[in-house]
């Protein structure tokens, strides 16, 4: 498992290295996109603005934003794109299970794109000027929020598997999410308040602005909440990933047909 | 079926497929894209399956391959279900049809160690692995460059490596000389005739018919789905050989011409064909003792038997 992961590793960080040009533009975009909009905020709203830490909050949720985002659309692209140049089912000829194979994957691209997004994020609060705090316990609810991710990261690649094409639910969930990572659910009451516990991500969103960007303590108890969210979504993601399979088994479908 | 299976190297059973069966819907039609498959094959055979396009070559490679499920029948790999138990996969290693099988962006060697430790290998034995495969192939000198640099040929090369990589017993080459040049063809036959010999089992499908007649122990002509007919090369190559014999002579005068051809024999210009081994030496007695510029034997070879045997079969 090590093995393998280091070997994912390995081919990851050869092709960032071999052709950086994508990830730098990619790095330069995200940063200017948030500049922008922070900048006409801040036109439109006068000199004396204090977003505070309103601010934080959406510097956070706006690196979460990129984060999450490439963690979903990871297995479904890389899906996409190898069936398109045809090592897909070389994947699918390994003695492991296809979707450990993936994980694996996934989250070495993850280390990859982590060292980007300190870029993105340091660019960011020196542009802004506003510091985040990182305090250590920050990794347990964005494990909770990777884990939704991967879960719909699944649900995703399962989808490219059936239909091979996703590029037009892209744009739509992309914004959901968006939606997903900076609603403030842990305000909302009554009904709102449970459908924002089963919302997925937008928990541990919640608890991860908490701690970085109002410096608050950690609340075991919503992180208990989201963690339980998060392998909820981990697991039904794993299960439609490997129903896909067997159903792209079924019809031929694992290269493209 | 009968067996055919009598392998060079022994006989250790490396793959057996029994009534294999997989219908497509296409719309509201279903077609049949293979229709009970058997076959087997033994350590140090190369069975070549032969078929007009859409006859069900790769849906049945990838079928022994654990890609796409059967509707019915059976596949056993050195006696394990590719498609129930992964670990089978150990003993495989493919190259499929017209795609690249590579990371292009990768070098030659670094593909051989990601799909080494793919296939269940450590990396530091992928990585000696992978050094001995160029070795072998030929490619050292292009270990650093990225696949997408090589040419068609040396791709193919480093693609049949990949597939070499964890030692499988059992090889699935589909179309492995598809786009190839001639040199970069024979190449690829030299490369799977060793790779037959070391006792690893190979089915292949091709459209070129002399490259099937050149390295297969065995063909397999299969259409519409089914086997219409399995046997050793040589075999049939000899049934549909019949005895034709071509006798030229330097001169042929009229009487003797109608001499032969009363006893069976075809004549043209100063060309004797005949048609049955038996009437040779009659002919040959008839024309002494005129000058005989030549006696050969005409050999069927698999284009011919393979257009018979699918067209009769429309
Ligand atoms: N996934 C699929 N969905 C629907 N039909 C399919 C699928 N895969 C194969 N077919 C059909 O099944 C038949 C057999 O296809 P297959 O690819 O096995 O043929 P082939 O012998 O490999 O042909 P070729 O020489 O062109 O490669 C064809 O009619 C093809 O259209
Ligand atoms: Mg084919």
């Amino acid at each position: 498992m090590l093995e393998q992961f280091l070997a994912e590793l390995k081919r990851a960080w050869i092709q960032f290295r071999r052709y950086p040009g994508e990830a730098i533009g990619g790095i330069f975009i995200i940063t200017s996109v948030f500049y922008g909009l922070f900048l006409s905020a801040k036109y439109i709203a006068g000199p004396g603005l204090n977003f505070g830490d309103r601010l934080d909050a959406v510097i956070v949720g706006y690196g979460l934003w990129t984060l999450v985002t490439f963690v979903l659309f990871d297995i479904a692209g890389n899906l996409q794109s190898e069936a398109q140049t045809g090592t897909l089912e070389q994947l699918f000829l390994s003695p492991w299970r296809a979707s450990r194979v993936f994980l694996l994957r996934a989250i070495a691209n993850l280390f990859v794109q982590m060292l980007l997004l300190s870029c993105i994020v340091t660019l960011i609060m020196t542009l802004t000027g506003r510091f985040l705090s990182f305090p250590i316990t920050l990794i347990l609810p964005l494990f909770a929020v990777l884990l939704g991710a991967y879960g719909l990261s699944f649900a995703m690649g399962a989808l490219s598997l059936l239909l091979k094409r996703v590029q037009q639910i892209i744009a739509i969930v992309q914004f959901t999410l968006l939606f997903l990572l900076t609603a403030p659910t842990e305000e909302w009451t009554g009904v709102g308040r449970i459908v924002g516990f089963l919302l997925p991500m937008s928990g541990g969103a919640g608890v991860l602005r908490d701690l970085m960007a109002r410096g608050g303590d950690l609340d075991w108890g919503r992180l208990g909440l989201a963690l339980l969210n998060g392998v909820v979504y981990f697991s039904l993601g794993l299960g439609l990933f490997g129903w896909a399979e067997r159903y792209a088994k079924r019809w031929g479908k694992l290269s493209g047909y | 079926m009968i067996s055919l299976g009598v392998g060079k190297m022994g006989d250790q059973q490396i793959l057996q497929v029994e009534g294999l069966e997989k219908s497509y819907r296409i719309k509201k039609d279903w077609i049949r894209a293979v229709r009970s498959v058997s076959l087997d094959l033994s350590a140090g055979e190369v069975l070549a399956f032969l078929g007009p396009n859409g006859a069900g070559k790769t849906t049945s490679i990838k079928m022994m391959a654990g890609l796409v499920r059967p509707d019915g029948g059976k596949v056993r790999i050195l006696g394990g279900d590719p498609h129930r138990e992964a670990p089978v996969l150990r003993h495989v290693g493919a190259v499929l049809e017209g795609n690249r099988n590579l990371y292009w962006r990768l070098t030659p060697e670094e593909n051989l160690e990601y799909f080494g430790v793919l296939r269940g290998l450590s990396r530091r034995v992928a990585r000696s692995r992978g050094r001995e495969l160029l070795d072998r192939f030929e490619l050292s000198h292009k270990r650093n460059a990225v696949v997408q640099q090589l040419s068609r040929g040396m791709q193919q090369k480093v693609a049949i490596a990949v597939a070499l990589v964890h030692d499988p017993k059992l090889i699935l080459l589909d179309e492995p000389t598809l786009g190839l040049d001639v040199e970069a063809t024979m190449v690829v036959k030299r490369l799977v005739r060793e790779i037959a010999a070391e006792g690893r089992g190979i089915i292949l499908t091709t459209h070129q018919l002399d490259v099937a007649e050149e390295l297969s122990d065995r063909v397999a002509i299969i259409n519409q789905g089914s086997i219409v007919r399995m046997a050793r090369t040589q075999d049939l190559i000899a049934a549909f050989s019949g005895g034709l014999y071509e006798v030229v002579m330097e001169d042929l005068p009229e009487a003797i011409a109608e001499k032969v051809v009363a006893l069976g024999a075809l004549v043209e210009g100063n060309t004797i064909r005949v048609p049955e081994t038996d009437l040779l030496y009659g002919v040959l007695d008839i024309v002494r003792p005129g000058v005989i510029l030549s006696v050969s034997r005409q050999q069927a070879n698999l284009t011919d038997i393979f257009l018979e045997l699918v067209q009769g079969d429309r």
